[in-house]
């Protein structure tokens, strides 16, 4: 039975890692040897394919749109990390609105997209860099997060500070953010990947060429040259690459929100 | 300063979750009894929407690959999530696994789309060159177990670690006296292990029906629905119907529908949940 379990595991283990490898090899293969079809047999090592990603000029290229995405799903991810902990502080604090956020919690975003759109047509924020960043700015699940990191940390040293005469501003950001470092960096994480991952919705409502998001980029390009396998996966990869790494830093910890989040 | 003052902190969040996601969420009500093409002006058309949906042959062939998407993807994600789980627990290798098996959840979705076309199209894949890859471009049957397969590979992680979290939740006493009393591990497994699971399956069976509802993503950067609208699940033909037709008054009364069905959805599930406490 045993060495069923481990043959399982191992299959499963390099089926997942498949496509992991196969970008990162494919993203070096020559250019020729994708045309002359040899693709296992011809071992060669080329940097071609990262070269092509740079024509054209830099803000409508690859790299142009990969740094955009990376400033923009960083400050999106920012600006949620401050609205959650100021609102999970406000309810540490006594606020009674944490049924407010659980409620929020149960609305399939996914299910939004018609109405978002007529919100954004209204307020005539559609095509602008707005429309990527406001709806974002704030997520119930980020404040429930918090807010249950911040549950664990002692009233009573709030009271001690409150005592010395400490405000909201030296209790937030003396106290409360260096306790709160592990939870608010598997929340932004994850926040990261969520905006990060977004697909249909940019498309929709930001659609012009200098908001276009490094997804919607190698989407695009995909659907030009399906069958240019190097520039694409050279594309796949560098833009993959930030979250990977971002991951392996933070792995111990994001998993570890993750099964504290199950016990509850 | 007293301690109310802190309430305010909360206004930020409340402010604009109230405007970006509960105003669109009612609003889209009013938005499903428009004929509106998101660029014309709106005409007010009362229930019209509706009434075409129940005689639209689309919506229900987009229903019933709904379904079948669902259990398609449902079953093997919750068999693959225990064995799995089960056979990681205690292994010297279960951390490094773990945490590999939740990466595809994280990384650029269409990065890894692109990866996954590369690898197994059937036209330009690189694996078509070793073994011949079922023609999911011809076949609806297969281009649904791509995006099975697809979302499968982005979820299996959290499915083994909400699994994985109540396995070790099992004291081990209670498996020791079982082996004491004679019990085989079958035994073991089939009278205390698995009903021990039963609420990670429910769980793992409502996080199932999230995936099936996103699925649409993944429709859209594989197989743009085809082939033949093979792979048209509902958030699908809800953005296609949207943005490429343009018929926006129609899609936010699907949107309600897609809702309503959700709604039920949870709530049978809700109350299989209770059942079980």
């Amino acid at each position: 039975m045993r060495w069923l379990g481990h043959l399982l595991v191992w299959t499963v283990t390099l089926l997942v890692a498949l496509p992991f490898i196969w970008m990162a090899y494919a993203a070096f293969i020559p250019p020729e040897v994708i045309f002359s079809g040899e693709i296992f047999s011809a071992l060669g090592f080329s940097l071609a394919n990262f070269e092509v990603l740079g024509r054209g000029g830099f803000w409508e290229g690859f790299w142009g749109r990969l740094l955009f995405s990376v400033l923009l799903t960083g400050s999106v991810t920012l600006l949620q990390l401050t609205t959650g902990f100021l609102a999970a502080y406000a309810i540490k604090e006594g606020a009674r609105i944490l049924p407010f956020f659980l409620v929020l919690l149960a609305i399939p975003v996914e299910l939004l997209l018609v109405p978002l759109y007529g919100l954004l047509v209204n307020l005539r924020l559609l095509d602008t860099l707005w429309a990527l960043v406001l709806p974002f700015a704030a997520s119930p699940f980020i404040v429930f997060l918090l807010f249950q990191g911040m549950r664990t940390v002692p009233e009573e040293l709030l009271e001690a500070a409150r005592l010395d005469g400490a405000g909201h501003r030296v209790l937030l950001t003396r106290i409360l953010l260096p306790l709160l470092r592990p939870q608010l960096i598997a929340a932004g994480v994850l926040a990261f990947a969520a905006h990060w991952n977004l697909v249909l919705y940019p498309r929709i409502v930001a659609g012009s060429k200098e908001l276009k998001t490094v997804q919607t980029w190698i989407t695009d390009l995909q659907r030009q040259n399906p069958a240019d396998w190097g520039p694409l996966s050279a594309a796949a990869l560098a833009a993959t690459l930030p979250l990977v790494i971002l991951y392996l830093l933070y792995e111990r910890r994001i998993v570890e929100t993750f099964e504290e989040g199950l016990k509850g | 300063m007293g301690r109310n003052s802190a309430h305010w902190f909360a206004l930020p969040a409340v402010a604009l979750l109230g405007v970006f996601l509960l105003y669109p969420f009612l609003d889209v009500l009013r938005f499903s009894t428009w004929d509106w093409s998101g660029l014309s002006e709106p005409r007010m058309i009362g229930l019209e929407n509706y009434q075409k949906i129940l005689r639209d042959p689309d919506f229900y062939n987009s229903l019933r690959i709904t379904l079948i998407f669902g259990v398609m993807t449902l079953v093997p994600f919750v068999i693959l999530s225990i064995l799995l789980a089960l056979a990681l627990d205690g292994q010297p290798y279960e951390r490094p696994v773990k945490a590999l098996l939740f990466l595809p959840g994280l990384v650029t979705l269409g990065g890894a789309a692109v990866a996954w076309y590369t690898l197994f199209s059937p036209e330009y894949g690189a694996l078509a060159s070793v073994f011949p890859v079922p023609r999911w471009d011809q076949s609806p049957f297969w281009a649904l177990v791509l995006i099975m397969l697809f979302t499968i590979w982005r979820h299996i992680g959290y499915g083994v670690l909400v699994v994985s979290a109540r396995l070790k939740a099992i004291p081990r006493t209670l498996l020791e006296a079982a082996a004491v009393d004679g019990a085989t591990p079958a035994q073991a497994f089939r009278y205390i292990t698995l009903p021990l699971l039963r609420p990670a399956i429910t769980f793992l069976v409502v996080i199932g029906t999230v995936l099936t509802l996103q699925g649409y993503t993944a429709v859209f950067l594989l197989t743009r629905g085809g082939p033949f609208g093979g792979t048209e699940v509902l958030g699908y033909y809800l953005y296609k119907t949207g943005f490429e037709v343009g018929r926006l008054g129609y899609a936010a009364a699907l949107t309600v529908v897609i809702l309503i069905l959700t709604l039920a959805f949870a709530l049978a599930q809700a109350r299989l949940l209770r059942e079980e406490r």
